[in-house]
């Protein structure tokens, strides 16, 4: 019988031939991550199972990377237990401040997920990692502290919801409009224990980076998973990265969808910015110029890669940060740090008056490092624009593309970023 | 397994910054139990009184045994397993909502707290009301109104098994014992 992707990959790491939407399967778990938010969490509920060791140090990823470099004590105090752990457990794929970043990025950008993989982590945005083609979704702590220990997982099969993307995105529209777009068509709960596949001649064309967006984001949509199937960009990506056979997986042309979303690029007409308090909040640019704004942020495991700073750069080269602004900018691991420094983008951002940051998830979830204060107003190139998301109960939050982002950043007010595009060359 | 208890009626898209926002997950320390649950109960809900879907007497007056109903979308966002936790510790023993977030459902159940999704179950629970929920038999009522429910659960089979061992932690010791 015609599966899905998803289907696929959950029969077969649940031993079954076949698997259908709302089934509950027991999965064996390929790939774990915990991080310093929930890390030292995780461990105290293992050790509370009177467990001794990891079922799989080889399958176990842990970054360091809400906090870092440590915020206070309290995160210093954790991170140690979860260090001592690391050290004890003897887990080899750990990554301090200054190696790794946010762990999305990581997972990825090292090779860690591969496609066909079960994946999961301590994170809702465990999604992200779906861009490898991977069944990749965030669970809590006592459930990691249990695939810890067993290396299984139940999960409930989702339903596809097949997203289809036609037509091409010409910058600055970038992945980041395309998914604000299809978040406020779904809505906030469109997709609960639901996953999103992300097809068509669009998504072909994008690159490795701004998938990531839509996968990212796909728990936006209450989402159990997002997943994209593995093309020969993903296996050009690992082959390097990695000694472990690539098996892709696909879905069956006649398999069954609970829904099909067809989207053409050319609905696009602006870019799009999600009003507080929401992510599916999505509005025209147009309908928001000339809202003043406080701060203006780049990064995150939604927007901090390459070509983020790439098309941040191009917009704030030569031009400044307005002066009642702060522009916070903050690659998303050490390799996009490095690369950008390379290409002499850090330099340009620095020089127009941005603040950068070392790699971190930082202001997005109110962690450190640029925490907003009352009726402040941020925009941002982040995922979740909830009240007191990212500081005071009062703030604002306004999602955005990294362009427009930077554009707003010049004007100190949320800004259109074809204005300053045209002529960035 | 019967459960029953007064109803707190909240609104849609609770999320969980709201029941824990960012700067409190660092701050519990959870290799010291009785802390750590002083600290996750007093933490939660920091900001509620600037919140339209949670009723204003919520925070003071929840009591042991309470159950909240709620409408679309309970739980949307993290995964931090604190969002599940403050609303145990304050004394909610069950959630009911018209949906529920599947991250808040894992984390609450795992807890050994039921989190029922219910398609259009909060039109039938004002706050104030009776709730009695019987898992087993799947069907939840209004005891004030004296209306009756039915529900289908899309869990593992040994979930209700998992709540009267008290979550899964100790679901699991008892297992291997």
């Amino acid at each position: 019988m015609a599966m899905t992707i998803v289907e696929k990959i959950l029969a077969q790491k649940s031993g079954k031939s076949m698997v259908k939407p709302d089934e509950i399967v027991e999965v064996s778990v390929d790939l774990a991550m915990i991080h310093d938010a929930l890390g030292a969490h995780t461990i105290a509920k293992f050790k509370e199972l009177e467990a001794e060791k990891i079922w799989d140090p080889e399958k176990i990823v842990v970054v360091l990377d809400h906090y870092v470099p440590n915020k206070d004590i309290d995160v210093a105090k954790k991170c140690l237990r979860i260090k001592k752990f690391v050290i004890e457990q003897g887990i080899e794929n750990y990554y301090e401040v200054g190696k790794g970043g946010i762990c999305h990025q990581v997972l990825v950008e090292k090779g860690h997920v591969l496609p066909g993989m079960v994946v999961v982590g301590t994170d809702s945005h465990m999604t992200t990692s779906g861009v490898m083609g991977a069944f990749a979704t965030g669970i809590g702590v006592d459930e990691m502290a249990v695939v810890f220990k067993t290396g299984k997982l139940w999960e409930r099969v989702p339903a596809t919801i097949r997203i289809n993307v036609e037509g091409i995105l010409l910058p600055p529209l970038t992945s980041k409009d395309l998914m604000l777009f299809i978040i406020k068509r779904l809505g906030l709960s469109g997709a609960i224990f639901k996953s999103l596949q992300f097809t068509g001649s669009t998504i072909d064309e994008m690159s490795i980076e701004s998938r990531m967006v839509l996968t990212n984001m796909a728990v936006e949509t209450g989402a159990t998973n997002g997943i994209i199937e593995p093309d020969q960009k993903v296996l050009n990506h690992l082959k390097p990265k990695t000694n472990h056979p690539l098996q892709v997986i696909r879905s069956d042309p006649d398999a069954e969808y609970a829904q099909t979303l067809e989207f053409r690029t050319d609905e696009i007409k602006e870019p799009m910015v999600a009003m507080p308090p929401d992510p599916s909040n999505g509005v025209w640019v147009s309908e928001m110029v000339g809202t003043k704004i406080d701060q203006a942020f780049i990064g995150a495991c939604t927007n901090g890669r390459l070509e983020d700073l790439r098309i941040a750069a191009r917009i704030l080269k030569g031009r400044k940060v307005s002066k009642y602004t702060k522009a916070i900018i903050i690659p998303a691991s050490q390799e996009v740090y490095k690369a950008a420094l390379k290409e002499g983008l850090i330099e340009i951002l620095a020089e127009a008056g941005a603040a950068i940051g070392p790699p971190t998830c930082g202001p997005c979830m109110e962690a450190h490092m640029g925490i907003l204060g009352p009726g402040e107003v941020s925009i941002s190139s982040a995922n979740r624009n909830f009240q007191g998301r990212a500081g005071d109960v009062s703030a604002k939050i306004f999602l955005a593309s990294p362009a427009t982002v930077a554009a707003s950043a010049i004007k100190g007010e949320i800004s259109d970023p074809r204005e300053f595009f045209k002529e960035a060359r | 397994m019967k459960i029953k208890g007064k109803v707190w009626k909240f609104g849609t898209n609770v999320d969980t910054d709201e029941l824990f926002a960012g700067r409190f997950i660092m701050g519990g320390d959870e290799t010291n139990s009785e802390a750590y649950r002083q600290f996750i109960e007093a933490s939660g809900l920091s900001d509620v009184q600037f919140r339209a879907n949670v009723p204003k007497e919520f925070l003071p007056e929840v009591k042991e045994g309470d159950v909240i109903v709620a409408e679309e979308n309970f739980g949307i966002g993290s995964s931090r397993q604190q969002a599940a936790e403050t609303l145990k510790f304050k004394g909610v023993q069950a959630v009911v909502a018209d949906s529920i977030h599947r991250l808040f459902f894992r984390n609450f159940w795992n807890l050994g707290c039921p989190a029922l999704d219910i398609p259009g179950i909060s039109k039938q629970f004002e706050t104030g009301e009776e709730i009695e929920i019987d898992l087993r038999k799947g069907v939840v009522t209004n005891l004030s109104r004296e209306k009756e429910f039915r529900f289908h659960l899309i869990t593992p089979p040994w979930f209700v098994d998992m709540v009267e061992a008290g979550g899964l932690i100790p679901f699991y010791k008892q297992l291997k014992s």
